[in-house]
């Protein structure tokens, strides 16, 4: 099938506006979603349920999060691991006190609290912009974590300090604790991960997204123009945060089983902001590139040189692993800067005029 | 290139005639109640008076020129009518409600629309979303519905599309509907941002300078919509602009500023006959 719009008459302003409005698009997103949810839980290995797909699920909520705030609102923000620790310690807080609401309910409200958390911690974005912004946002993530250290509250003072994922069913199935199979955690937090992303979708293409990137792009005009800027923006903080929390829930009790403040550190927010831009700023599509690319490509070039027979000291191999990667980092930002989402879009647009080139 | 200019696939024409914006009102030239009001306004940064003492009004349905020398306080002006500069002194009576001071956010909810002078559009967005913010006001469907895209959000943006392909008509902008604005030349870019700000319905449109840097084609396109929007629509329009020829034709009423002060108002042709705005032009020979 060539891609291909001929043909494709859109008649109505509900057909100009869907998400996917050319057919090909909605055939592969379908089939995609279709292979995701009835093959890859019957065929993928433990080993790439548990190592791979899981946590690119994780962290494609969380970078759809931060997407939200960073590259639809402009909102630099190096939060994100704060109000994912949020997230995964008010569930464990809420489900270890109160084990009859469901479990994933739970994860909502803990989603809720880390929206609440995030609109305190966006209040500066009235006054400073950019760097300072991020800067500022800095607070939450030293504050939040130390916060989770010290007070044993959160952690129900157990001596390790550590938040472990209690055994929760919901409808008769394990979905946490040691006992749940990945292939459960996997589709539990497929579910999500879709439910969100396509709730993420709607919020930009709609009334919020356009004040969003109205405030990002001319914050004056925007203001100008009826758009209360501090609105808009604790707007986007608790949403943003609401996306991070259920990561990090997610990310204690779908993938890791356990989880700690260090879990949550600063490397997390960098590394969810590199996923952002590396995936594209201001695309939902580009979040879901970017957090494949940085938890994906590395165990791909950890696995790919025994694949093909080569055998070398792990040591050498790690750090040839870590070159490679940034090597690729630096070459995908200089290809394109406006990330992997633009990169698509470029070779979308190529394969449409494919194979008669004008 | 936007999937629907290539000849693949055409929006149908809206099924609606782009209507009056806020309401067919009579031109009162010479009104008998301004729709705004300002009174002895003095705005300063630090030691530098921008606005001197500045008393003058706006008529309902007619456009006004603001014009002076670079650095006469017309923009400073513009931006103390919409609440982005606050006077030290004086008040803005505007649809008979005085107020002293106002967010720009409020004057924009109370009909007061505006373009500048450097392009202040959405860079990163398409032209049609660049003007269907301008419809942010008139929308109300809650965050929770919008986010489920369902019923009356959906609902509303697709009458709020129409309204916005309406304007996209009458500024006959049809072709760059999909591009980022970013892309987009010079002078089309003006008139999208003169479509933003029409998409608000405002009752009091507010032009900074919206012919510069364009050549005589589009200046005469330019104009041709904000007569067209005046005449049509009612709207009242305030205006700054350098260029003589097109602030005598269109306008109905003009104010001539001079370091912050007004030193002339009064129709076209009277202040063209005016020797203190000849002199402020063209400067006095002492001897």
């Amino acid at each position: 099938m060539i891609y291909r719009e001929t043909g494709q008459f859109k008649s109505s302003y509900v057909s100009d506006q869907a998400i996917f409005p050319l057919s090909q698009d909605r055939w592969m997103v379908f089939s995609v979603m279709g292979v995701a949810f009835f093959v890859v839980p019957f065929v993928a290995s433990e080993y790439w349920l548990q190592a791979v797909l899981i946590p690119f699920l994780v962290f494609s909520m969380a970078t759809i999060g931060l997407n939200l705030l960073t590259g639809y609102a402009g909102q630099v923000s190096l939060g994100t691991g704060a109000f994912m620790a949020v997230g995964a310690y008010i569930t464990y807080k809420i489900t270890t006190n109160i084990p009859d609401i469901p479990i994933l309910v739970v994860f909502l409200l803990a989603g809720l609290v880390a929206a609440g958390v995030g609109i305190i911690f966006g209040l500066p974005s009235l006054r400073i912009k950019g760097f300072y912004l991020a800067v500022a946002t800095l607070a939450a993530q030293f504050f939040i974590t130390w916060l989770f250290n010290k007070v044993g509250w959160f952690y129900n003072n157990n001596p390790s300090g550590t938040i472990i994922a209690p055994p929760r069913t919901m409808f008769g199935i394990m979905i946490t604790g040691p006992e749940a199979t990945a292939e459960t955690r996997y589709l539990v937090g497929l579910a999500f991960v879709t439910f969100f992303a396509l709730l993420a979708k709607n919020l930009v293409r709609g009334r919020i997204g356009r004040a969003w990137m109205a405030i990002r792009d001319m914050d004056i005009a925007a203001e100008l123009m009826g758009i209360r800027p501090l609105q808009t923006k604790l707007l986007a903080f608790a949403i943003s945060s609401f996306y991070c929390g259920l990561a990090g829930a997610m990310m204690v009790f779908l993938w890791l089983g356990s989880g700690e403040t260090e879990t949550f550190a600063l490397d997390v927010s960098f590394q969810v902001l590199f996923m952002v831009i590396i995936g594209g700023l201001g695309s939902i599509l580009g979040s879901f590139l970017g957090a494949a690319f940085i938890t994906i490509l590395p165990i791909l070039l950890t696995n790919a040189p025994p694949m093909v027979g080569i055998v070398m000291p792990i040591a050498l191999s790690k750090h040839l692993e870590e070159i490679i990667f940034g090597c690729l980092i630096i070459y995908f930002l200089v290809v394109e800067p406006n990330g992997l989402a633009r990169l698509w879009q470029i070779a979308k647009e190529k394969l449409r005029r494919w194979p008669f080139p004008y | 290139m936007p999937s629907w200019a290539n000849g693949s696939g055409r929006l149908p024409e809206p099924e609606f005639i782009f209507l009056p914006l806020g309401g067919l009102r009579p031109m009162s030239q010479n009104g008998k109640t301004p729709l705004l009001q300002a009174e002895n306004i003095s705005l300063s940064f630090g030691g530098l008076n921008a606005l001197i003492g500045i008393s003058f009004e706006i008529h309902s349905g007619e456009i006004l020129a603001i014009i002076g020398p670079n650095g006469a306080g017309k923009s400073s002006m513009l931006n103390v009518i919409n609440g982005f500069y606050h006077p030290q002194v004086g008040t803005i009576t505007y649809k008979g409600v005085t107020r002293h001071r106002m967010r720009p956010h409020e004057a924009a909810a109370k009909g007061i629309a505006r373009t500048f002078q450097n392009i202040a559009l959405f860079k990163g967005m398409s032209t049609l979303d660049n003007i269907m913010t301008g419809r942010n006001l008139k929308m109300r469907v809650n965050f929770l519905l919008q986010a489920l895209h369902w019923g009356p959000a959906r609902k509303e943006e697709i009458e709020h599309r129409k309204f916005v392909e309406g304007i996209i008509d009458f500024l006959e902008i049809q072709a760059i509907r999909g591009v980022p604005v970013g892309r987009l030349p010079y002078g089309l870019q003006k008139r999208v941002e003169l479509g933003r700000a029409l998409a608000s319905e405002p009752d009091l449109l507010l032009l900074d300078e919206p012919m510069a840097g364009m050549n005589n084609e589009e200046k005469e396109d330019m104009c041709r919509f904000i007569l067209d929007v005046n005449d049509e629509f009612g709207t009242t329009i305030a205006l700054i602009e350098h260029d003589m020829g097109v602030v005598m034709d269109i306008s109905h009423r003009v104010i001539v500023l001079d370091y912050g002060r007004k030193i002339a108002e009064g129709t076209p042709a009277e202040v063209r006959a005016n020797q203190v705005v000849i002199d402020a032009y063209l400067g006095v020979s002492h001897d």
